[in-house]
């Protein structure tokens, strides 16, 4: 079950202002990296609202994010739609691939459901990939940017764009958060915590899991969206099912079921991985390393271990006042 | 070329990716209906298999010394990972194997980079191999021809031993109860632990047969990975005729509709995949009834 703690809102604030922080003081570098994190944490958001909370381990986040970049690179780029409707339409068009998904898998679980993602996935690249009029694995150039120039924001400077990333960071996660404090979101928790008693109580399973992929989808393919504007190029490499990987990496690193783990874990993991890429173009060794030791030594991930310890501390304290 | 030879080529093209495709998952199938381990290594295995085929076959100049060695390396490769790994994780949830084969696969492909370097490498096809062979009126390489056969071999090899000798006796009520076969006195980790050296000795035998046709490179691992899950899921996991029939499926699939319907032939795969997870989602051959 989700609550919004106290320690969960001191957390996202702090790595917000790091964000935003990092990204006017230092260049265009230090910018880029801060738009890397603030994607990669939407696109970890988005699967710890489905796997975190309703217990659905999709490995075709990577995949649905490609879906939202592509939807609006090729809109954008090649009928030069205006890039806000081609937004609603990368949102719309995530949410549905999430929710026939999720209607297919509903009755699948465990290590079946995971696959069935993988394979719903891959089966994203490889359309994208062998179309032509998608320019193939070449990929599509001339992707647009919103226009936000009537409230006097420039979003081909690099800082300003830099910060609408991190502004749609916080607003996924604040997306994420409400609805699962909403009665939606505590009836997904409650089929993930007993899926047959949740069907005995009368409730479609099938819709509710659906509706929950759709949500998370749509907020996927917002990152996706985001992203593409980002590069303004797009290519199959957006679809690749490592990034559905890295980002459950992202997810356990963090904190799987907390919302706000994905956040730091966005942050340590990017961070990491131009730290140790200044050393050695082997970073996925290490990532595959951290990751191994990571799911090997405990599941609670770093923001979970941290939640874990202050409550703990903080029960104790209780028990020894009414002790006193 | 005639009609009927071309179609009969393509129908030789499909059993011999069916094979390589069975080698792959009759390991993996065998390892998740036994242990409930979901191993996503398994291709990784595979790439070692053809790596480690390359460095023998260079150092022996003999390919034969490269076929029997590679399976072995990739076994003790394997038997390593089970100490290491695997055997902590099995009495995790799925989540949890996903993710640490996962990470295992990142760690072995950059390993085998560091080693290996990132460009292909090739094993000359043994000379004995070499040349086409004739067979119902058509040549075909003989190569290929080899590894029809030793797939279909390997084939009627496991199912002669899972039906006729005790050993397959045991697996068998292994994989239908586990906790029933142990209390008949059948020591299921040990027999666990045979299991797994096998299903390693095979994928590294795919892989080192593979070296000559496809030449070994770090992508490998991932791309053959997803093609063999599709086998095991479409043919229910943990059986063996569950994975004949998948493999058979699959690469017949994939080589007749890349002639058939050149467009669309990658998808129907997942399609048929997406289908059986609806319609039967415990697969067409499944282990437990």
């Amino acid at each position: 079950m989700f609550y919004q703690t106290s320690i969960k809102t001191v957390c996202v604030a702090a790595v917000t202002f790091g964000l935003i922080a990092y990204a006017m003081l230092g260049g265009y570098f230090a910018r880029e990296i801060v738009i890397e994190i603030a994607l990669l944490a939407m696109l970890a958001i988005a699967l710890d609202f489905l796997a975190g909370y309703g217990g659905m381990i999709s490995l075709c986040h990577g995949a649905i994010y490609g879906v939202g970049a592509y939807i609006f690179g090729a809109t954008t780029a090649l009928s030069g739609t205006d890039p806000w409707l081609a937004a609603l339409a990368a949102i719309a068009g995530t949410a549905l691939f999430g929710w026939i998904v999720g209607a297919i898998t509903a009755n699948v679980g465990g290590i079946f459901f995971i696959m069935a993602t993988l394979a719903f996935g891959q089966m994203a690249y490889v359309i994208v990939f062998e179309s032509r009029a998608l320019g193939g694995d070449d990929g599509l150039a001339g992707v647009g940017r919103f226009d936000l120039s009537a409230v006097g924001v420039n979003l081909n400077d690099s800082l300003q764009f830099a910060l609408l990333c991190v502004a749609g960071m916080l607003l996924a996660y604040m997306v994420a958060a409400t609805v699962l404090r909403s009665s939606f979101g505590r009836t997904l928790s409650g089929i993930h915590a007993n899926e047959d008693r949740m069907q005995a109580l009368g409730l479609s399973v099938r819709t509710h899991k659906a509706n929950a992929f759709a949500i998370s989808g749509a907020i996927a393919g917002a990152a996706g969206m985001l992203a593409a504007q980002h590069t303004q190029y797009i290519s199959p490499e957006y679809l690749v099912w490592t990034l559905s990987g890295e980002a459950l990496v992202v997810v356990i690193l963090g904190g799987i079921g907390t919302l706000a783990g994905p956040v730091v874990g966005a942050a340590l993991l990017v961070t990491l991985e131009h730290f140790i890429g200044g050393y050695t173009d082997r970073w996925h060794m290490f990532i595959g390393a951290i990751l191994i030791v990571a799911v090997m030594a405990g599941r609670r991930g770093l923001f979970g271990e941290i939640e874990h310890r202050l409550s703990r501390r903080s029960e104790t304290k209780t028990e020894a006042g009414i002790h006193a | 070329m005639s009609g009927t030879e071309f179609w009969a080529t393509q129908f030789l093209n499909g059993l011999q990716l069916s094979m390589l495709l069975f080698l792959l998952s009759v390991g993996l199938t065998i390892i998740f209906g036994l242990m409930h381990f979901v191993n996503l290594a398994h291709g990784a295995l595979y790439m070692l298999g053809a790596y480690i085929g390359v460095s023998i076959a260079m150092w022996t100049d003999n390919y034969w010394a490269a076929f029997f060695g590679a399976p072995i390396g990739v076994t003790i490769i394997g038997i390593a990972l089970y100490t290491g790994v695997i055997k902590r994780m099995r009495k995790e949830g799925p989540m949890s194997q996903v993710l640490v084969t996962f990470g295992l696969i990142f760690v072995i492909v950059d390993l085998v980079r560091i080693v290996w370097g990132s460009i292909a490498l090739g094993i000359p096809t043994p000379e004995i191999l070499q040349g086409q062979v004739s067979i119902f009126g058509i040549s075909y390489p003989a190569y290929r021809m080899f590894i029809i056969a030793l797939g279909l071999a390997v084939m009627a090899g496991l199912s002669l031993m899972l039906a006729r000798t005790s050993y397959g006796a045991m697996l068998r009520a292994s994989v239908e109860n586990g906790e029933m076969a142990s209390a008949m006195g059948i020591d299921v980790e040990k027999l666990l632990f045979s299991v797994f050296c096998v299903g390693c000795a095979l994928a590294g035998l795919a892989g080192v047969v593979a070296a000559p046709v496809f030449s070994a490179t770090p992508a490998m691992a991932t791309d053959i990975l997803i093609p063999t899950l599709i086998v095991v899921v479409i043919g229910g996991l943990g059986s063996l005729t569950g994975a004949i029939v998948g493999s058979l499926i699959v690469g017949f699939i994939q080589t007749f509709g890349a002639v058939l319907l050149p467009s669309f032939s990658s998808i129907l795969v997942y399609i048929l995949l997406a289908g059986t997870l609806i319609i039967r989602p415990e697969g067409l051959v499944p282990a437990r009834k």
